[in-house]
């Protein structure tokens, strides 16, 4: 009970900082609004063109907007020696890990959920599709989450190259960001899209299993040699 | 077998190997490279362009193959903490890069005249770009930490998750209908290759081997030499 107890601890701690540093991930929704209005000003409002690759456009800036948030992951905690903290009240750095993950795709996923329509609206694109981005995006997140938190635990140390969390996200999304589209263009097909839906599971599964492990170990050997 | 965990005992095993090796790897070298070029016939479709297989296919193979090393050695290094397996990650890791380049840059020489195009988005062809892109941050992630103990220990945990691309480039060929041809050595039945084509083939991919562990074998001593000196 004391376990439950400290977890949810950990979770409403969490939850009331990402509450209280509300601007900044309004921020990070605003680089992904701006981001899409830049790439209508770069291609030219072309209506037919957006329908084809308005998906693929989406799913790359919810990607780079990604990239953005993964200091937000450990790097505050690891630095005001929180980890070591909440790691004494029994909790494991695996545990800390998943609370940390949960919380973050609450707080910096969920609401893309609000925002996609109005990117698919600033695209002009097809509602029809929105079902199928949404089911998609379900998905995707949570893998681009598990990917974050493993970039950001392996950053903690590394002061000199900020750029190198971002390509290990890049790198281990692009299966993400190719099943992710492609659902939409077969979206006529029913029996395809439960192939690529099933793929998309069996990779979040995949890296649900693997990132708390991950993020834990690279925490863990960062704590020991601070 | 202690020479592959133990940093003295592999000094000590590699100056006994060491010369033998040059010898071997320059004699199967010159052998496979008289193979290739004289006494190897030319394909009835392809020409003489298929001569290119003679180093684009062991390239790669050496290429996936020092990926498993080093997973492996990722694997014992962190499982058993053994230190030098992560000196072993940190001086093959370039070569791994170098032959997956080399496996990229003859494919597409091949692939211009036989496909019409250097480059297509298929997923063999994907599958090893990424890759070289994952060598690439390996080396750039041990590099931008300064403390060596974390960086070596944080590659090590990049590579075990970066050796779920291997066996996508072993059977990207086979899930989907990609233009790259499907294996026709590496598989349960007998190779689908003509033998004067197999045996020029062996004797490079055994001439190139020799050349990678010789390399290796030079890189790992000027590592262990750069730690003792710290």
């Amino acid at each position: 009970m004391s376990s439950f107890n400290s977890i949810l601890g950990v979770f409403l701690r969490e939850s009331k900082i990402h509450y209280r540093s509300f601007f900044h991930i309004l921020s990070i929704f605003l680089f992904f609004i701006l981001s899409i209005i830049i790439f209508v000003f770069a291609v030219g409002s072309n209506k037919e063109l957006f329908n084809q690759i308005g998906v693929g456009i989406i799913w790359t800036i919810i990607l780079l907007s990604n990239t953005l948030s993964i200091k937000k992951f450990f790097q505050n905690d690891f630095d005001d020696n929180s980890l070591i903290i909440i790691h004494m009240s029994g909790l494991s750095y695996e545990i800390i890990a998943l609370i940390k993950m949960l919380t973050i795709w609450m707080f910096l996923q969920a609401p893309f959920f609000i925002i996609l329509p109005i990117a698919f609206l600033l695209l002009e694109m097809q509602f029809d599709n929105l079902k199928i981005v949404y089911l998609s995006f379900l998905i995707g997140s949570v893998i681009i989450t598990c990917i974050s938190a493993i970039s950001g635990s392996m950053n903690l140390l590394n002061k000199k190259n900020f750029s190198i969390g971002g390509l290990i996200i890049m790198i281990f999304s692009i299966p993400v960001i190719i099943f992710g589209v492609n659902i939409v263009n077969v979206s006529n097909n029913i029996e395809i899209i439960k192939a690529q839906i099933n793929i998309l599971l069996g990779i979040m599964f995949f890296f649900l299993a693997i990132s708390p492990w991950a993020s834990g170990l690279c925490i863990k050997i960062s704590l020991q040699n601070k | 077998m202690k020479f592959l965990i133990n940093p003295n005992r592999f000094i000590k095993f590699s100056d006994l190997v060491f010369k033998p090796l040059i010898c071997l790897s320059a004699i199967f070298l010159l052998i496979g490279i008289v193979f290739a070029f004289f006494l190897s016939p030319n394909d009835y479709q392809q020409g003489a362009t298929v001569r290119i297989m003679y180093i684009h296919v062991p390239a790669a193979w050496i290429a996936v193959l020092t990926f498993l090393i080093m997973t492996l050695y990722s694997i014992i290094g962190l499982a058993f903490k053994i230190n030098f397996s992560f000196i072993i990650n940190s001086a093959i890791a370039p070569i791994g890069a170098i032959f997956t380049l080399i496996c990229i840059v003859t494919g597409s020489l091949w692939g211009k005249p036989m496909w019409g195009t250097w480059w297509v988005w298929d997923a063999r062809l994907t599958s090893v770009a990424i890759l070289f892109l994952l060598y690439l941050i390996i080396i750039f992630l041990k590099n931008s930490i300064t403390n060596i103990n974390v960086s070596e220990k944080i590659t090590a945990v990049l590579i075990i998750v970066g050796s779920i691309n291997l066996p996508i480039i072993k059977f990207s060929v086979d899930w989907w209908n990609t233009l790259h041809q499907p294996a026709s050595i590496s598989k349960l039945s007998s190779p689908s290759i003509d033998p004067s084509m197999l045996r020029p083939l062996v004797i490079m991919t055994i001439a190139l081997m020799l050349l990678a562990i010789v390399i290796g074998i030079i890189r790992i001593k000027a590592e262990i030499l750069k730690r003792k000196l710290r």
